[in-house]
């Protein structure tokens, strides 16, 4: 009866895919975040219709600080702490690790469900949205609106390992995870260039730069050394949260 | 099943060995001096069993660290001393072993949208079965779930939904089952429905330990319970001796009569009756055999022409009967 091997690694992995899926997707804030993907789409139209169609002015006053500083962090931080989060707080984890399932796989399966879940709504708003405003540019628009939806994947996929690596240590994954984004990424990155380095939105935007120099102010980092940073930053942070899923406890209750 | 060294104060019952291990074999759990504490707070201490096949009830009130030991089996928490073993393994660290572990936690958390058919699937896809479907309905059949079956999770009673985490936990038919208090919520119909599925089962070869604070849950199941107290093993052995020690002991029982001392005299008469005691709040009277002396306070108190306000047992609390069983 038992049918393990590849096959049935990648269809456990599937089966997991899908569960998180729904818990994503059935959570009353997820309604909220499809509202406020769609407040870019909205501006954009605002722009449209006001004649506005110039890469730098839109991308500056929308792109920057609608999609990049709002919508993608707020998104990948709520679906990244949120893939493990309800299962630890509902106690249904227990169910997928009682399971001849390899750590790793449970981590990449509900890794990657968070990360395309948050790719398909920042993105999809993203390129909406430039598609609107941008498609009168010609090619740099065309180019334009693929590098913002480049920076909204990047950012997606990093923000989804941190906090979901997060999430397997505290509770209060969500609230770091806003606090970061307002403070270490809204503050201090802006006044302190040196900690670009650290700074998952520099990530994002300088890999965008590999299709199109966004007109971006504080874009600090090469295309190359953001998408080393990022790739280096996810390998990591998912490599700690399948060690920490390893030596995860239960509490033994009040029995 | 055997059970290790016992506390001092700890009852052991000897009785003849029940559960069907062949001596070659290898128990299926074993706990060795295992220990498991929090901080300062020693949850479970220096306990040790082993187990073959069979139904073993792990009893105790509540906080005595039955789901502590449950969970270190399940590999769920590592021991802190001693060692814990199942089928030969340690359980923490090693998810392979669970293709012969099948686990009922006793949180009731399932997932509320998955109907009772696609859980137990998914259980059975996560165990890499070539037929997910095929094993997961031969698994709902057993616990009695067809009708349900296709309908949400969170429409389910509470009874319906220990049934459904039960079918999840044996659709890829596990050498070794662990239960954290399955009959919760269950009516007693369902209970004893479980009950003899547990039987079937460990007729089949299945080890089988479930915890239990209810002793009449055990009645039908446990041949074989591990009483635990305050995180030791107080007593362990075959489940009617046990139940005669609880039986036999001195019940402490509170009368409110219109003559209270009047009564107390009659009482004292008879021979069920070891102590009467004239207190403010009523009578106190301790007897051995319950089930007597309610005969017998009713024919007393009407030859007497006392009138009976109040006869209440002053501790049947689950605590005080293990308490007393800790104190033998």
């Amino acid at each position: 009866m038992k049918g393990a091997g590849p096959l049935g690694s990648i269809a456990a992995m599937l089966e997991i895919s899908r569960i998180t899926l729904r818990q994503l997707m059935g959570r009353r804030r997820t309604l909220l975040l499809v509202l406020l993907a769609t407040l870019p789409v909205l501006l954009a139209l605002v722009f449209r219709l006001g004649g506005q169609t110039d890469i730098q002015h839109f991308t500056r006053q929308s792109f920057d600080v609608v999609s990049m500083t709002i919508l993608l962090p707020l998104v990948a931080i709520l679906f990244g702490s949120g893939a493990f989060g309800a299962e630890i707080d509902e106690g249904t984890v227990v169910y997928l690790l009682a399971k001849p399932v390899p750590r790793w796989n449970v981590i990449a399966a509900k890794a990657m469900t968070a990360m395309i879940v948050s790719i398909l709504l920042s993105g999809t708003s993203t390129a909406v949205a430039g598609f609107i405003v941008l498609a009168p540019a010609g090619n740099d628009g065309v180019l334009a609106t693929e590098a913002q939806v480049l920076a909204m994947a990047v950012g997606s996929i990093c923000y989804v390992s941190l906090f979901l690596a997060l999430s397997l240590f505290t509770r209060r994954a969500l609230v770091i995870g806003i606090g970061y984004m307002l403070v270490w990424e809204g503050a201090l990155s802006v006044m302190l260039p040196g900690i670009a380095n650290l700074s998952i939105r520099q990530y994002a935007l300088g890999a965008s730069a590999a299709i199109y120099q966004l007109p971006v102010e504080e874009a600090r980092l090469s295309a190359n050394t953001a998408l080393i940073l990022s790739a280096v930053l996810v390998v990591l942070t998912l490599a700690i949260a399948t060690w920490r899923l390893m030596r995860f406890e239960l509490p033994g209750g009040s029995d | 099943m055997t059970a290790g060294p016992a506390p001092e104060a700890a009852a052991r019952v000897p009785t003849p060995p029940v559960s069907p291990t062949p001596p070659a074999s290898a128990p299926a759990i074993v706990l060795d001096h295992a220990a498991r504490w929090y901080g300062n707070v020693v949850a479970v201490n220096d306990v040790s069993f082993s187990l073959g096949p069979g139904v073993t009830g792990l009893l105790g009130p509540n906080g005595a660290g039955k789901t502590t030991v449950l969970h270190m089996l399940a590999g769920f928490l590592a021991p802190s001393a001693g060692e814990v073993r199942v089928l030969g393994r340690s359980p923490n660290r090693d998810p392979s072993v669970y293709r012969q572990i099948g686990l009922v936690p006793e949180r009731e958390a399932v997932y509320p949208f998955l109907t009772g058919l696609d859980y137990v699937k998914f259980n059975a896809r996560l165990q890499g079965m070539a037929d997910p479907a095929g094993a997961a309905r031969q698994a709902i059949a057993r616990v009695g779930l067809d009708d349900a079956m296709d309908r949400p999770i969170g429409t389910y009673s509470k009874g319906m939904r220990q049934r459904v985490k039960v079918a999840g936990s044996l659709v890829h038919d596990p050498q070794v089952l662990l239960l954290d208090e399955p009959f919760n919520g269950m009516d007693p119909r369902q209970r004893i429905a479980m009950m003899d599925l547990l039987v079937e089962l460990a007729e089949a070869g299945r080890t089988i330990l479930f915890s239990s604070h209810i002793l009449e849950e055990v009645e039908r199941v446990g041949t074989e319970i591990l009483v635990m107290v305050s995180g030791r093993l107080a007593a362990s052995g075959d489940f009617r001796a046990i139940r005669a020690l609880m039986t036999d002991r001195p019940h402490n029982i509170t009368i409110r009569s219109s003559d209270d001392r009047r009564l107390a005299i009659s009482l004292m008469a008879d021979r069920s009756v070891f102590a009467v005691e004239l207190t403010p709040g009523g009578l106190c009277v301790q007897t051995a055999q319950l089930a007597a002396f309610r005969r017998l306070i009713a024919v007393v108190s009407r030859a007497a022409g006392v009138s009976l306000f109040e006869v209440a047992p002053a501790d049947e609390s689950l605590e005080s009967v293990f308490d007393y069983l800790v104190r033998r």
